[in-house]
């Protein structure tokens, strides 16, 4: 138990230092969020203007009176408001990120059905046509940018053949078929990247499991091929391939922003980075710390579950 | 079947057959309009860049406005006369904001009062504390009474950071109820906007739009790609190295009008532009069409006086060519000026749009020709505001548009005794300009005024407070289903949104 509370506790020492960090390096980045905010359109605002926009947003106070405000509300579960329309952060986070976990989670469906069977495809058939082609895909899959990818798609798909619109979101429960359509697009582009790695991962696995002892002893007992490839070899190299994948989908979090631009896709990335330029400082802080959040609590939840399977881990 | 390479060859081929055409339909009455952004703020009188004047054009409109081609007209206001005691005054036509409640003189005088106030946020405070008072001898009659003679007033009063907003309504619903052509029906903040048609709209008839949705695009390619799908029927801030392509295509149409300008600041209280012969020589030292083939592709005309769009009526056709490329005249006045063995500077601009960083890197081969060696400094755009603002560089590339077609809409680039700002040259206060500018302003008689000008415009070429490199075209492409939409002419495009009340479509 004492070994809980102690990942527990550095977990949310993690959070807090996070947060700090960002409060400070966001106040330390020169542009002024009042200025800029009146500054729209490449026009001079007026300097009292500006003066009692600060006073307004709470800019004039020491910044050690603001960082105590703002750990203030949220320990108290308020994430501020937006400097530059006063809506709350808290409820832009919480349309927002839905949308980018479920971009994420579709491209990682997408990146196992196409990145698994590939790689084990590819391994049995080692050296083959098809292994090539499947290795040289795979590396130009991971050579190519995103934006790159996503253009391609915008103008083959949209432009060229119109089955699909260029970008753009609908909620599901608006339009369905329409969400679905305006999903395809960057999940694929995203899913295209990491089914390569899946892809690369289970071939390199599968084929460095299939020399293991184990799976000579099976054969030896006379399994079927098939038999062995799912049950011993495949089970076995999944391990490696599934944490690599887990590592990439959490970096995915804050890192889409250049899908997100390419399609018009109004997720979480986009919101951060939107944030940043506008120098909207609840808004970064906000974003940054729900990320934080999601990457600590799985870190916390997957140590705890190593705890759980391996005894040794707790004494260590 | 069975897959040939063959029959995989031929799949594809069809494929560029087996286009969706009906995605691509216009619905008579809807339009979808693609914006360039979504608006960080649409409170009534902030400025929140264009994106967001274009939105509040829709359920706002001020006592003044702009008609299809750029000349002045009654919005709120039927009409409006300049009084012989010097006030201004407007007669109100009958017109009812959103919430049914009939347009008033009191309404007038709240937003003024409004926008005035020592606690106001808004964009044209300082020239609303200019108004002494406003008078309401009836419902529809407003008198207008400035402290000094402000003969440009009708253009501030047409300005989209001046909509009249109905007393007291901003208590509820900090937009406020306006009066526009329509009505905001839904706002998915970062997505889009819905708006549907106001049926008690003071222009009997208009809007011809039953509803128009304003989708944000920020990434231009994909705006003009949104375009061309038919996924929207009108998009604003036509990338210039897609306009070609639209103009090739049988089934858009694109209005481009030369507006906004890029130009070049200074600080003067660095050396050696404190000197105007320094400032003078960088003038004469860069091939403008170069600028413009290099950021704009080719769309837009040099400037080489002060920027006034060619056709307005102060435009001077030989003063508007007072800085041509004459690089041996700008070696001989930096010899004058004592640098004539060259100088080291820093050249400011911002990496995060390209027409500034492509005109920053034009400009700073020019200059290496005569000797002026400019390290290029490129960072964010709010880096690069928080820098000009703070008077923390030498020499900057700036781009903008005038408030309106009237030098007096130039005030804010050239008065050097406004208090500091990115947007004009930081310690280079020109007393003869600032007393022009205050004249023509002052000024009611359209010869007096161009006099008073004409000189703006020698004594500009002669100080070159910011030296100007070229005007930008600016453009709206549209699907040709859609009809009555008009690109306003100069400084003025940016206030077409307003021609969206005549516009239809299919």
């Amino acid at each position: 138990m004492l070994w809980i509370a102690r990942r527990i506790g550095v977990a949310i020492l993690l959070v807090w230092a996070v947060a700090s960090i960002v409060f400070l390096a966001i106040r330390l980045v020169p542009g002024d969020p009042a200025e800029l905010l009146l500054s729209q359109g490449g026009v001079a605002p007026d300097p009292a203007t500006v003066a009692e926009l600060h006073e307004q947003l709470g800019l004039d106070r020491p910044v050690l009176t603001q960082y105590i405000d703002n750990f203030r509300h949220l320990l108290s579960g308020d994430l501020g408001q937006s400097l530059q329309d006063g809506s709350p952060v808290a409820g832009e986070i919480a349309r927002r990120l839905p949308r980018t976990l479920e971009l994420i989670g579709v491209a990682a469906v997408f990146a196992v059905l196409l990145g698994i069977p590939g790689g084990l495809f590819a391994a049995i058939r080692r050296d083959s046509a098809l292994d090539r082609i499947g290795t040289y895909l795979s590396a130009l899959a991971l050579a190519v940018p995103v934006f790159v990818v996503g253009t391609l798609m915008v103008l083959v798909f949209a432009q060229t053949l119109r089955w699909v619109p260029a970008g753009g979101y609908v909620p599901l429960a608006r339009d369905p078929l329409q969400h679905l359509a305006l999903l395809a697009m960057p999940a694929i582009t995203i899913g295209l990247g990491l089914a390569a790695t899946v892809f690369r991962m289970t071939r390199a696995s599968v084929l460095d499991v299939s020399q293991r002892d184990f799976v000579r002893a099976a054969r030896a007992k006379g399994l079927g091929q098939a038999r062995i490839l799912l049950h011993h070899v495949l089970r076995n190299a999944l391990m490696p391939v599934v944490t690599v994948l887990a590592l990439h989908l959490g970096t995915l979090l804050g890192g889409t922003v250049l899908v997100e631009y390419v399609f018009n896709y109004p997720g979480l990335s986009g919101l951060l980075v939107e944030a940043v330029n506008a120098r909207d400082y609840p808004e970064v802080e906000g974003v940054v710390l729900v990320i934080s959040v999601l990457f600590v609590a799985l870190n916390l939840v997957v140590d705890l579950l190593y705890a759980v399977l391996d005894p040794r881990v707790r004494t260590a | 079947m069975k897959l040939t390479r063959r029959s995989a060859l031929i799949a594809g081929a069809s494929l560029p057959f087996l286009r969706n055409s009906a995605r691509a339909a216009t619905t008579p009455g809807r339009l979808v309009f693609g914006l360039s952004s979504y608006p960080p703020t649409m409170l009534p009188w902030a400025n929140a860049g264009t994106a967001a004047a274009t939105a509040k054009l829709m359920f706002h409109r001020g006592l003044l406005g702009y008609g299809p081609d750029g000349t002045l007209r009654g919005e709120l206001a039927e009409k409006w006369e300049h009084a012989e005691d010097g006030a201004w005054v407007l007669h109100l036509r009958d017109a009812v904001f959103h919430n049914g409640a009939p347009v008033t003189s009191a309404d007038v005088a709240w937003t003024v009062e409004q926008v005035a106030a020592e606690k106001s946020t808004a964009y044209l405070r300082a020239e609303m504390q200019r108004i002494a008072r406003v008078d309401t001898p009836d419902a529809k009659i407003v008198r207008l009474v400035t402290k000094e003679p402000m003969a440009t007033l009708p253009y501030l009063l047409a300005s989209y950071f001046l909509p009249v907003v109905a007393k007291d309504s901003t208590k509820d619903n900090p937009l406020g109820v306006g009066a526009g052509p329509f009505v905001m029906t839904s706002e998915e903040r970062g997505v889009a906007l819905d708006f549907q048609a106001f049926d008690k709209f003071y222009r009997p008839g208009l809007p011809k739009l039953k509803t128009l949705r304003m989708v944000a695009y920020a990434d231009e390619n994909l705006r003009v790609a949104a375009l061309q799908a038919g996924d929207v029927d009108l998009i604003e801030y036509v990338p210039w190295q897609s306009m070609p392509s639209i103009e090739a295509d049988p089934k858009l149409s694109l209005q481009s009008t030369p507006g906004p300008f890029m130009y070049l600041t200074f600080n003067g209280k660095v050396k050696p532009f404190d000197d105007a012969r320094v400032r003078q020589a960088v003038a004469h030292a860069i091939r403008r069409e170069e600028i413009i083939k290099a950021a704009f592709f080719g769309r837009g005309s040099p400037i080489e006086g002060l920027p006034l769009t060619e056709g307005t009526a102060f435009y001077d056709a030989k003063l508007a060519r007072g800085w041509t490329y004459d690089p041996a005249k700008a070696k001989s006045l930096l010899a004058a000026a004592g640098v004539g063995s060259g100088f080291s500077c820093k050249l400011l601009s911002t990496a995060q749009y390209g027409m500034h960083k492509d005109t920053a890197a034009v400009v700073q081969q020019h200059l290496a020709e005569i000797g002026i060696q400019a390290e290029l400094v490129l960072p964010d755009w709010a880096t690069r505001v928080t820098l000009g603002n703070r008077g923390q560089y030498e020499m900057a590339v700036m781009g903008s548009a005038s408030e309106y077609n009237d030098p007096d809409g130039l005030t804010s680039f050239l008065a050097g005794n406004l208090a500091v700002s990115y947007v004009r040259s930081f310690g280079l206060d020109i007393p003869k300009i600032d007393e022009l500018l205050a004249a023509g302003r002052a000024e009611f008689d359209d010869a007096r005024r161009h006099a008073i000008y004409t000189e703006l415009q020698q004594v500009f070429l002669d100080q070159a407070p910011i030296v100007g490199l070229c005007f930008r075209a600016q453009g709206y492409a549209m699907s040709k289903q859609v009809t009555g939409f008009h690109n306003l002419p100069g400084a003025l495009t940016f206030y077409s949104g307003t021609t969206l009340e005549e516009t239809t479509t299919g």
